[in-house]
Formats: C-alpha cells, sequence, structure tokens
C-alpha cells in the first residue's frame, strides 16, 4: 500500500498522475497525516535546496538539508559576482556532502516540460510582445529617469498584538485588488490568499496624534 | 553594421523586456502547473491552470495541502471556494483589469523607484532561465528576484524581498506544462457546495457614478512614485452598497483604496479603532473617515498602505461634473514628496 501512494506521489510530483486522482490523492492527503508528512518531504526538499530559509522540516531528513543550508551564505541581488556562471551550484554542494545528493536528484521532484505551442514556437518573441496591450500610465508630474530625489524612510510599524479573526472582508477586498496587481504579485497574493488564513491586529487609535484626514470617533471592529 | 547588430541585442536583453515578456507569458499562454508557494516558514503546494481561449481567461487556482481551497475565474467571474469556511465568494471583476492587459508597464518612471538589474544566465531546474532583479529603493515597496525562462519567458522561481534583500516570499513551479490547449473541465471545482454559502457579486461595476451623496474620496498625500490609476464604484459581497475603490501604482507595486460609502456612525464614549492585517506578504489597514471605514490593501509593506489610508479625506463636490469613474488609467494623480506622518 505504502508502495502504491509513494508511486502516486512520485506521479504526482512528475505530473503524470490524471488530473482526477491528483485531487483525490490530494483529498486523502488532508486526512493522513502519515501521508501529509512524506508529501511534505517530497515537496520541501526541492524547495529548500534552491534559496529558502527558515523552511520547516520534520524528521531527520529535514534536518540535515538545514544544517546544510545554515552553513550556506545567502544568496543576494549581486549574485552576478558569482564566478561560473552557474551560482545555483553552491547549493549543491552542502546537499552532497550530506549526503543527499542522490535521493534528491532520484525523486526528480522539480522539472517542467514545456510542450509546443500552437504554430511551432515556444518563445515569446519581441513582435509579441510589442502587440500586448498595456494600459498605458501617466507618470507623475516632474518625473524623471534620473532617480528619485529623496526619500524618507519611514518608521518602523508598531509591533501589535495579533488576533486572528474570520476576515472575509479582507479576503474579499484582497481578491478585488488582485484584478489590479501586476502578474506577478498578483500570483503571490491569491496564494497567500488561498494558504492562510488572514490574520488581523486591531489597535485602537492614538488620540494625540490623529491621522491626517481622519475624523471623528467612529469605531470599526472586525467583522 | 555589426556595432548595430550588437546594440539591437543588448537592447533586446534589456532587463525591462524581460519584464515584458513574463508579463506577457504570465497573462497569454495555457499552462499547467504545481507551484510551491514559501512564506513565514511554511511551504504550500497549490495547482494552477491558466488558459486564453477565444479572448476569454480562464484560471484555476487549487489548495493541494488539505484546505481544500479553490479560486476559479472565468472571464470576468471568479468564484473563491473555501469549503473550511463553507463559503463560495463570487466577486466580478472589472473587464479592463482582467488578466489580460491593464497591468503595470515598466518604464522610465519606474526605474525612479526600483533598481532593475538583469543578473545573467542561471540554470534552474535543468532550464536555461534569466534573473532578473527588481530592488526597491525605498521602504515603501518590496522588491523581486525573477528566474524566468529563456523560452516560454515564464517565472519559474520568484522571490519577494524586503528593501534589505532578505526573502519573505517565493514561488517555485515545481512542475509546469505549456499546453496547447486546455478543456473546460479543467476549470470545473474539485469540490461539493452543498450546504455551502453564497456570496455573490455578479453585477458589473459601476462605471457611472462613484458616489451619489457628492462626495468625493481622494488621498492627500502618497508615498514617492505612486499614483492614481483607477477610481470606480464596486460592489462587494455583503455590502449594502457601492464601495469606491481607487487603485494608486507605483509601476510595479499597487495599493487599492476601499471607501465603504455607507456611514455607520459607532456610539459615543468609544475610542477610535484601526486594523492591520496581512496575507501572506501583502498588507492591509484600516481606519475611519468622517464615519466612513476606508481599508487599504496591496502588496506593499504594512507602512505604506498604513500612509495611504491616513491619507484619505473626502471633498464634497459641488454641482460640477461627478469625478471620473474610469476603469482605466487616469491622467497624472495626486503626487507629493512628503514624508510620512508621524507615529
Amino acid at each position: 500500500m505504502n508502495e502504491e501512494l509513494d508511486s502516486q506521489l512520485s506521479a504526482m510530483f512528475d505530473n503524470e498522475l490524471p488530473a482526477g486522482e491528483c485531487e483525490l490523492l490530494a483529498r486523502r492527503l488532508s486526512r493522513d497525516a502519515d501521508l501529509m508528512a512524506r508529501w511534505g518531504r517530497y515537496a520541501v526538499i526541492g524547495a529548500v535546496i534552491r534559496a529558502e530559509r527558515g523552511v520547516t522540516l520534520d524528521g531527520s531528513v529535514a534536518g540535515r538539508v538545514s544544517a546544510a543550508l545554515s552553513k550556506e551564505p545567502e544568496l543576494r541581488e549581486d549574485a552576478a559576482r558569482v564566478s561560473g556562471g552557474e551560482p545555483q551550484l553552491r547549493w549543491w554542494h552542502p546537499l552532497a556532502g550530506a549526503g543527499l545528493a542522490a535521493g534528491v536528484a532520484a525523486a526528480s521532484i522539480l522539472w517542467l516540460r514545456s510542450q509546443a505551442l500552437p504554430g511551432g514556437s515556444q518563445g515569446v518573441t519581441p513582435a509579441m510582445v510589442a502587440s500586448t496591450s498595456i494600459a498605458a500610465q501617466s507618470g507623475p508630474p516632474g518625473a524623471s529617469a534620473t532617480g528619485p530625489d529623496s526619500f524618507v524612510v519611514p518608521p518602523p510599524a508598531p509591533r501589535r498584538p495579533m488576533m486572528v479573526v474570520p476576515a472575509m472582508e479582507l479576503a474579499d477586498y484582497v481578491v478585488a485588488h488582485s484584478a489590479f496587481s501586476w502578474p506577478v504579485t498578483r500570483g503571490n497574493l491569491l496564494s497567500a490568499l488561498m494558504v492562510s488564513e488572514p490574520g488581523t491586529s486591531s489597535t485602537p487609535a492614538r488620540s494625540d496624534q490623529p491621522a491626517p484626514g481622519v475624523q471623528g470617533n467612529a469605531i470599526q471592529n472586525p467583522k | 553594421m555589426l556595432a548595430l547588430a550588437l546594440a539591437g541585442a543588448a537592447s533586446a536583453d534589456e532587463p525591462a523586456k524581460w519584464l515584458e515578456r513574463m508579463n506577457h507569458a504570465l497573462t497569454t499562454l495555457n499552462y499547467d502547473g504545481t507551484l510551491a508557494h514559501w512564506q513565514g516558514g511554511k511551504v504550500e503546494m497549490l495547482r494552477i491552470i491558466h488558459r486564453v481561449e477565444n479572448g476569454i481567461v480562464s484560471e484555476r487556482l487549487v489548495s493541494l495541502d488539505g484546505s481544500g481551497r479553490e479560486f476559479i475565474r472565468t472571464g470576468s467571474r471568479l468564484a473563491c471556494y473555501l469549503p473550511d469556511k463553507h463559503v463560495v465568494l463570487v466577486e466580478r471583476t472589472p473587464v479592463k483589469a482582467s488578466l489580460l492587459g491593464g497591468f503595470p508597464v515598466v518604464d522610465a518612471q519606474t526605474m525612479r523607484f526600483y533598481d532593475i538589474k538583469d543578473v545573467g544566465h542561471m540554470r534552474f531546474n535543468r532550464r536555461n532561465t534569466r534573473l532578473i532583479t527588481v530592488m526597491p529603493r525605498d521602504q515603501y515597496r518590496y522588491g523581486y528576484r525573477l528566474w524566468i525562462d529563456d523560452s516560454t519567458a515564464m517565472p519559474l522561481k520568484t522571490q519577494l524581498c524586503d528593501s534589505h534583500g532578505k526573502v519573505i516570499e517565493q514561488i517555485v513551479f515545481t512542475s509546469l506544462k505549456i499546453r496547447r490547449h486546455i478543456p473546460d473541465s479543467a476549470f470545473q471545482p474539485g469540490i461539493s457546495t452543498a450546504g455551502f454559502r453564497w456570496l455573490r457579486n455578479d453585477s458589473p461595476p459601476n462605471r457611472q457614478k462613484v458616489n451619489p451623496n457628492g462626495t468625493v474620496w481622494r488621498v492627500g498625500r502618497l508615498p514617492p512614485g505612486f499614483h492614481m490609476t483607477v477610481r470606480a464604484a464596486q460592489d462587494m459581497p455583503g455590502e449594502p452598497g457601492p464601495v469606491d475603490h481607487l487603485v494608486f501604482t507605483d509601476g510595479l507595486a499597487s495599493v487599492s483604496v476601499f471607501v465603504e460609502t455607507h456611514a455607520e456612525r459607532t456610539p459615543p464614549g468609544r475610542a477610535p479603532v484601526t486594523e492591520s492585517a496581512h496575507v501572506g506578504s501583502s498588507y492591509a489597514f484600516s481606519t475611519v473617515v468622517d464615519g466612513h471605514k476606508v481599508t487599504a490593501v496591496g502588496e506593499v509593506p504594512p507602512e505604506t498602505v498604513r500612509f495611504i489610508a491616513d491619507s484619505v479625506k473626502a471633498e464634497k463636490t459641488s454641482d460640477a461634473a461627478p469625478p471620473p469613474a474610469s476603469l482605466g488609467p487616469l491622467p497624472g494623480g495626486p503626487f507629493a514628496h512628503s514624508p510620512p506622518p508621524p507615529n
């Protein structure tokens, strides 16, 4: 039975499991803690080895991966300075040292398979880009490409006690806002909304420093 | 001649062009993939299916980790299946703001507030990718690192970073198939909604009049680089009246401001309350202005949504023409290089 499940999990990661079975398996995952743990190992290793830090893993594999990663320097914006042209190799060395490379390779968690697009081209040509319908935006008066004149760094937000509450209203606002987001951030936004319970904190406003434009003493409690 | 050819090649490799290619790919290709979403130390698996057929965008996002949540967009209709809450949220989004078009353009204005670099070729997941970094020049916005597939221009890996470069959210395609055709059946929910509560907003957005009582909501001060691009009235599920919806963007990051048009007067003697909330790395901040609840939501740091929400003010209009109710970009908008209000 375990072998069959392993096979299904593997097929799921390889995108070879039919959609119907895939969703059935996902539902089973939600009910089976052991299976979920196994899935978690499959899912997380691939993500962990490529730069995530602080990922929560259970078990010895997780510990070894995390230990290996903790010794790695942080991937920074100036990755261009890394010589050799393939900085991602940095992540593989500690993994190999931990004896995980073979397992990771065998899992083949991360792969991408492209199929031919209509017309036989997989690429997006500059001409296609040029024909994209993109809403033009006008810049603010005096805008230039020379860089910002000056910026004021806002003070850090005060620490507030977090109180998780049902937040359908917030979810609704997030969904409405997502329609206007950059495609990349829209993906992040909807994914975050899908996987997390929005957290809400309520803080009495300070009467001695009313925010500009805010008037009255009305109260809006979380719905 | 050779110099011209080289110049042309260099131009095509400009990082902004890669971002445009990526935008185009994300919004026009048919694809079916599995995502690993990492945020706050947790990894969740999601499946995304995206199709553009006859100009209609269909998209399905499914949680594979147990919550059973699904978001299914078909054209302008977005249905959110939340089995953990026994709720289905149905929303109609503005057509012009659908997944095709409407996203920001990376231009010289954007460059003022982000340092966009082409780091170079990277091998990722056995694919050739281009790593593009978009780092903010201040703390009002987030940055991004994008591993963009050479051939498809899809972002195989996306990191959301704070102004110090620290990764705070990441999405990785663990598998991705570019499809010639995706059947309609792929966009059916995989759960039974028996007994669910449906919250519907199936009416199209009100484009004619933002506020019937002559009040126009404006933002007096904005973080550097942000300007208003959209003003609309939007019906929201569960709301008795339309909500004024203003959208501000700096070219990449965007913030929506929602103003509930029906004033709710609270009993006297209670202290004013503000709310802050987060969804992943996105933040919301609510406050009260003239008895109206004002909520700013965006994929920006908490200081930014608070700054914008706190700057909202009501202006009474005379019998002049109503304010623009466009769902498209507005010409210009309020802009100021002003510091945020003191905390």
